[in-house]
């Protein structure tokens, strides 16, 4: 029995490592397609694919077609690594791309680790996430969050509330909100977090109103942000209280809104789709070409096309699609590309990338207005911390008071 | 602590309640009274509220628009007894599964027809109404009262007509209600539709307060089916007193403290609750609904 095993694994591995030697090159994504998060999932698993498309468009990656893979998690954690071992172990791809929730990250980042595939993370979170396999092209929180309380207080006061989901994004971005108060002389004078499943926010409403902040930090995530939005409207306290936010318009939560609702929410982001440049215009079309007219394009698709680029950038420097030179190449400081959001480069020694991060206000037509641009923001904190050149062996999740 | 603060922590607990009730009416109908275990109740409440939303976005108002929700929902309801739930009665794993399976069809079906993410309307009522210093949504407050009503019509439905008389004989003495001559499979298909058809209603009547998406009748779904697990059999009185004492009981914790202690209250009450009386608090109520 056992030598009947062994000899089907034999044969299982003759099979599959004939077929990928006549394959092409295989990427990985992992996204929820379906489900809860398909609010974020789908926007960024067409970008993935278009600009796979692109790229074989014009004749591939080093003389080689690229095969994209998607896997769709259905917005359960456990699907994460259970998809996310299957495509280390079938597809043997050159590298990954996906992951949503913070936690979804920290559950597949280990297995790309340890398979020792380039992993690209594109969803806007927390930060601090460092290791030699993983690569964030989205905003961390001292490219998103800084500018915006720096912003909020000169404009509005001191005085933030703030309201968070009850999940690691939720409660390391509040310490970052915190930190950052602090820094410039803010004071934070009160905050709640809400569990994912809550629906209704008359509670933290109240709260709010007692607080009596100059202005609001809302964090939730997707519908639970437009409901708290709507919720917060009604009571009629939106003209009295601003609300500023570091993840509102991640997921287009502004169409969900009511016109009046999403008027003059403040929102800090590495993308609108409003932007004035040719690469913006050209990727627009692009889109609208292959997913239809109308969409309103949210930032994490174009973080996850920059992912593409970036990566695919990097290979063409290494000449190899091999995990050690390609990190080599990630690694030198020159990997550049002019997205729709402007010039990102990838800090070679904190695998997060330095882009520029925009400060707009959502107007009454579910489109906004950019008020200051912050140029080429620098993931300060990342690049302290996290110097995976001099320590490459350096796996860990950095927060402000780790 | 300021009489005004206090006043508004009991409006908007007691309207958070009413919210819960609206949602767990038509579940007290479908699961408490028929005894149906229907897991694809809550996407019945998200098929009102795209309902809604699609006809107000046609130029209907939005008034008259959730009766038409009622009514799409009510025959959607009717379709899947005749085709699925009837099939399985007495069958409570299978019926759960078919549910199951059908609740998911429903949500990507939503998401294939309208995306993730749907726009919404102008249209939609909001107005707010202001206590001493506070202000509260006035359209949330209005939800005790449609609560209220919505709880007196099903009553009175179930208590005081022909047709409520013949449902309660069909779920209860499904051959004795044949032999005088009901046809019992007929009024179930209805009780069944109106269960749905009261999702429908919440969905559509909730939309100012809760945005269509395809998942938000998750949202609703455990809340609700605790609630009328809690309630027992008698479903009607049980389930006021359960999201009164549950849903209300977690809005007032969560003003006081935080949040997460508020959701913690609800599940840990309810766990105490089901532990006293495992067959519900109405158990030994003399009561018929």
């Amino acid at each position: 029995m056992k030598n009947y095993i062994i000899k089907s694994m034999f044969v299982c591995g003759a099979v599959f490592g004939a077929s990928s030697t006549f394959a092409d090159v295989n990427v990985g994504a992992i996204y929820d397609v379906t489900g809860s998060f398909s609010i974020f999932g789908v926007m960024q698993s067409n970008a993935v694919k278009l600009a796979i498309d692109d790229i074989n468009a014009k004749g591939g990656l080093l003389g080689e077609k690229l095969n994209l893979i998607t896997y769709d998690t259905q917005s359960e954690l456990s699907k994460y690594t259970q998809y996310a071992n299957t495509t280390v172990l079938r597809d043997r791809p050159a590298v990954v791309f996906g992951g949503m929730t913070s936690s979804s990250r920290e559950a597949i980042r280990p297995i790309f680790r340890k398979a020792n595939i380039p992993y690209f993370y594109s969803t806007l979170y927390e930060g601090g996430a460092c290791d030699k396999q993983t690569f964030v092209t989205a905003p961390s929180a001292s490219q998103q969050i800084k500018p915006l309380v720096e912003w909020a207080i000169k404009k509005y006061g001191p005085k933030m509330f703030i309201m968070a989901p009850d999940y690691n994004y939720g409660t390391i971005s509040a310490l970052w909100y915190h930190e950052y108060a602090k820094q410039f002389n803010g004071e934070v004078v009160g905050e709640d977090f809400l569990a994912l499943t809550v629906t209704d926010y008359t509670p933290t409403i109240q709260k709010i109103q007692r607080a009596k902040p100059d202005f609001v930090v809302a964090i939730p995530v997707g519908p639970n942000q437009v409901g708290f939005l709507e919720q917060f409207t009604s009571a009629g306290l939106k003209d009295s209280i601003p609300v500023v936010s570091s993840n509102y318009s991640t997921a287009n939560e502004q169409v969900l809104l009511t016109p009046n609702a999403g008027k003059g929410i403040v929102s800090s982001h590495v993308y609108f789709s409003s932007l004035d440049n040719p690469e913006n215009k050209a990727f627009l079309k692009k889109w609208a070409e292959v997913y239809g007219k109308g969409q309103t394009i949210s930032p994490e698709a174009v973080t996850a096309w920059n992912a593409v680029h970036l990566w695919a950038n990097s290979v063409e420097k290494a000449g190899t699609f091999k995990s050690k030179s390609v990190y080599t190449a990630l690694e030198s400081g020159e990997i550049n590309f002019k997205g729709p959001n402007g010039d990102v480069s990838m800090e070679p020694g904190s695998h997060h990338v330095k882009q520029n991060t925009y400060i707009a206000m959502g107007d009454d037509n579910y489109g906004f207005e950019v008020l200051e641009t912050f140029k080429a923001v620098a993931p300060s904190y990342e690049n302290q911390k996290c110097d995976l050149i001099a320590n490459p062996k350096l796996v860990k999740h950095f927060t402000p008071k780790a | 602590m300021e009489l005004d603060y206090l006043a508004t922590i009991l409006l908007s607990s007691l309207s958070s309640a009413s919210i819960l009730l609206i949602a767990a009416m038509g579940l007290a109908v479908v699961f408490g009274l028929m005894g149906v275990i229907n897991l694809a109740h809550s996407e019945f409440l998200m098929i009102g509220a795209y309902a809604a939303l699609t006809v107000t976005k046609a130029g209907v108002p939005y008034i008259l628009s959730i009766p038409i929700a009622v009514m799409i929902t009510m025959s959607i309801g009717a379709i899947v007894e005749m085709l699925i739930v009837r099939r399985l009665y007495g069958r409570l794993f299978d019926t759960m599964l078919a549910t199951w399976g059908l609740s998911m069809f429903f949500m990507q079906l939503v998401v294939v027809i309208f995306g993730t993410s749907t726009v919404s309307v102008a249209t939609i009522p909001q107005f707010n109404v202001s206590i001493g210093e506070y202000s509260l949504d006035g359209y949330r407050l209005l939800m005790i009262l449609v609560a209220a009503l919505m709880f007196l019509f099903v009553y009175l439905l179930m208590t005081k007509t022909v047709y409520g008389m013949k449902a309660r004989a069909s779920i209860q003495q499904p051959e004795m209600a044949q032999a005088i001559g009901i046809d019992s499979n007929r009024v179930n298909t209805l009780t069944f539709s109106i269960g749905c058809g009261l999702a429908g209603f919440a969905g559509a009547i909730l939309l100012p307060l809760v945005p269509a998406t395809p998942t938000m009748g998750l949202a609703f779904a455990v809340k609700s089916f605790l609630a009328v697990v809690v309630a027992g059999p008698v479903a009607l009185t049980g389930t006021v007193l359960t999201t009164l004492g549950l849903g209300g009981g977690s809005s007032i914790t969560a003003s006081f403290l935080s949040s997460v202690i508020g959701e913690v209250f609800f599940f840990l009450i309810t766990a105490l609750l089901l532990w006293l009386y495992p067959c519900g608090i109405s158990a030994k109520w003399r009561r018929k609904l």
